[in-house]
């Protein structure tokens, strides 16, 4: 899951999200779902915004993808929080919506 | 006191904020087991997703004013 800053319009929201599946891909992983979840308030500010758009990728992980995608995530500007979290084998079975992410801020 | 009933849950998706929310006080903070009555192991599945939900700003780390 990853908050792209708000200031953004939703075409180069479309192109970061657009990025990150580029890298996954790159480093042999597949993507397996995407929900882009839209522009949505935050729970709390997060440095000074109120809102931002959320994305939700599902993807399996190459070799190199975890390394690769954690370090583009942290040095992207436009990512205002990222969470990588590996699912259960049998997460599909539990609820058809998608995922992928974790942690730091 | 009497026992409360289990309570089944299955996974326990950081994304599905508005079901952790059963677990949150209206402040915020996540409910103890005596109030949940979830066994030990759901306990902190739920304590862990809510943690989750609140680093990407699902979930507020402090509710109300």
């Amino acid at each position: 899951m990853l908050i792209v800053i708000p200031e953004l319009d939703e075409e180069q929201v479309e192109s970061t999200f657009a990025r990150f599946r580029t890298i996954i891909e790159r480093t042999g992983g597949e993507m397996k779902e995407m929900d882009y979840w839209g522009r949505r308030k935050l729970a709390y500010e997060i440095d000074h915004r109120t809102d931002g758009f959320y994305a939700v990728m599902q993807f399996t992980a190459g070799d190199r993808t975890l390394p690769e995608l954690k370090r583009i995530l942290r040095v992207s500007d436009d990512v205002l929080r990222h969470m990588v979290v590996k699912l259960p084998p049998d997460y599909a079975r539990n609820d058809p919506s998608p995922e992928a992410t974790e942690a730091p801020a | 006191m009497k026992k409360k009933p289990p309570v089944k849950l299955g996974y326990v998706d950081y994304k599905d904020y508005n079901m952790l929310r059963r677990f949150t006080s209206d402040r915020g903070k996540i409910r103890a087991r005596r109030v949940t009555g979830l066994s030990p192991q759901q306990q902190r599945e739920v304590a862990v997703a809510i943690k989750r939900a609140r680093e990407m700003a699902l979930l507020p780390y402090v509710a109300g004013q």
